[in-house]
């Protein structure tokens, strides 16, 4: 015999039942003191704006964002593949 | 072998999708999981098909041994910055997990169309979902597909030299998620413990000048189905190489501190798969071997004396493309349009055909062994993302 004995799945199978969406980062956009901003200021890039990931703060705008790590940075991956066309073949 | 017609289960959506194959159905709403027909194979061919699958492994060894020796990264278009990673992770052998090998079978001859060496799919289809269809309708056949258990085996062997979690990497569709799934549930399976992350949010900590997850946590070994070729043209390229040997220390791996000089991160599929993956080496394997009865004549230069071929770009993916040549005429796809990395001339191959359709054996290997096939069926000669998966069969 040259087939597997047991195809054994759980992993796999419940993938296929729930297929949830990925877990988004948290990150603050704060200005260059680290308060946070709205998230437009980020996206407009108003000067010193910049995303801050795994921080926290009160949730309004001023506030102080504290432990955040201003050292990473994301998105430097996946630019190509991000549609439909994956990188598989 | 023959293509026979069969009555499909009744339930085959809900059967399929309960095991991993949610896109079994193309956008057009025509079937991608085709289970209308199947290919049945003697024992003696499913022996041939095995034994040249390892044969052009070994080929495929000694024509990287070839390049490297002969300095030809740049003759394929590979960035120069990639060069020293490679040789050394050559040199190093890090793990390397599975491949596919595209064949061209008419009952009589052989012969290799190309190799998926990076980032190959089709993963579920030919591990899972035809093994499943297979105990459904033909319990008492046997069939070329050992996958399933080869690739916890491999992972098992890994256990001791990888860093956990093992992350699982992908982008893009569901067909990518589901095989990075897949190979993930594996991992699991051989006692390792996992994560998934997809591509665009692994994090660059330049602090630590590492590879990190959304809890900003060290990535230290990961299985990314995402092709090396891009990942080196965005952004995060030179961080990846910067985790690599030369660039990257010595680093030891897991309980016995294994000594091979890995990088401080464990890529896989490792970056020297860019030289398999590359269709530039088909030339290359022709010009080491001439005339090789499971190679088909190649060049780099121009199609040379072939009148009949098919023009591949280097580094061309899904079919994108490709055009046929029939007697000086393209008869499928188009000779306009560049390739930045330029084109592989590969004589047209002797193909399996029925009923007006056109198979690939895909041929997989786990660990550099054959492990198995998936069958992709066209209505013309260029295999793309629309080919169906046809289930095998062999008694």
């Amino acid at each position: 015999m040259r087939k597997s004995k047991e195809v054994q799945l759980t992993l796999l199978a419940a993938m296929a039942l729930s297929m949830t969406a990925c877990r988004e980062p948290h990150r603050d956009c704060v200005d260059s003191q680290n308060h946070l901003l709205p998230d437009t200021g980020c996206q407009a890039g108003w000067g010193g704006a910049h995303y801050l990931y795994g921080g926290s703060s009160g949730g309004h705008i001023g506030d102080a964002v504290m432990g955040g790590s201003t050292s990473v940075s994301r998105g430097g991956f996946g630019g190509i593949g991000g549609g439909d066309g994956g990188g598989g073949e | 072998m023959r293509r026979l017609t069969v009555t499909p289960r009744t339930d085959w959506q809900t059967r399929v999708e309960r095991i991993g194959l949610t896109y079994h159905t193309l956008e057009d709403g025509t079937p991608y999981w085709d289970e209308t027909v199947y290919w049945e194979f003697s024992s003696f061919e499913i022996d041939r098909l095995e034994a040249a699958t390892a044969e052009i492994q070994r080929l495929a060894l000694a024509a990287g041994d070839a390049i490297l020796d002969q300095d030809r990264l740049s003759q394929m278009g590979i960035p120069a910055a990639a060069a020293p990673a490679i040789r050394a992770a050559w040199n190093a052998e890090p793990p390397a997990l599975y491949g596919r090998l595209d064949l061209a079978y008419d009952g009589t001859t052989i012969k290799l169309l190309e190799y998926n060496a990076d980032t190959p799919t089709g993963l579920v289809e030919a591990a899972v979902a035809q093994w499943y269809w297979l105990q459904d309708c033909f319990p008492d056949a046997d069939q070329f597909n050992s996958l399933h258990e080869k690739l916890i085996a491999k992972w098992k062997d890994l256990k001791d030299y990888v860093t956990t979690p093992v992350y699982f990497a992908n982008a893009g569709s569901d067909e990518d998620h589901m095989t990075a799934s897949y190979l993930r549930d594996t991992a699991e399976q051989a006692g390792l413990r996992t994560r998934h992350i997809a591509m665009s949010e692994i994090g660059w900590d330049s602090g630590h000048s590492r590879f990190v997850d959304l809890d900003n946590h060290a990535i230290q070994t990961l299985f990314k189905l995402y092709p090396w070729e891009w990942m080196l043209s965005e952004p995060f390229g030179a961080n990846a190489l910067s985790t690599l040997p030369p660039a990257s220390p010595l680093q030891q791996y897991g309980p016995r501190k294994d000594r091979r000089s890995w990088g401080s991160m464990l890529w896989i599929e490792p970056i020297w798969k860019m030289m398999w993956s590359n269709k530039a080496l088909l030339a290359i394997l022709w010009e080491l071997n001439p005339g090789h009865e499971l190679l088909l004549p190649a060049y780099l230069d121009g199609p040379r004396e072939l009148s009949s071929y098919v023009r591949k770009p280097l580094l061309g993916r899904e079919g994108a493309g490709i055009a046929v040549v029939k007697d000086g005429v393209a008869v499928e796809g188009s000779l306009t349009g560049e390739s930045a990395q330029g084109y592989v001339y590969q004589a047209l191959a002797s193909m399996g055909t029925a009923a007006g359709k056109t198979a690939v054996f895909g041929s997989w290997l786990v660990d550099g062994e054959p492990a198995g096939m998936g069958i992709r069926e066209s209505s013309g000669l260029i295999t793309n993302n629309t080919s169906r998966f046809v289930p095998h069969l062999f008694r």
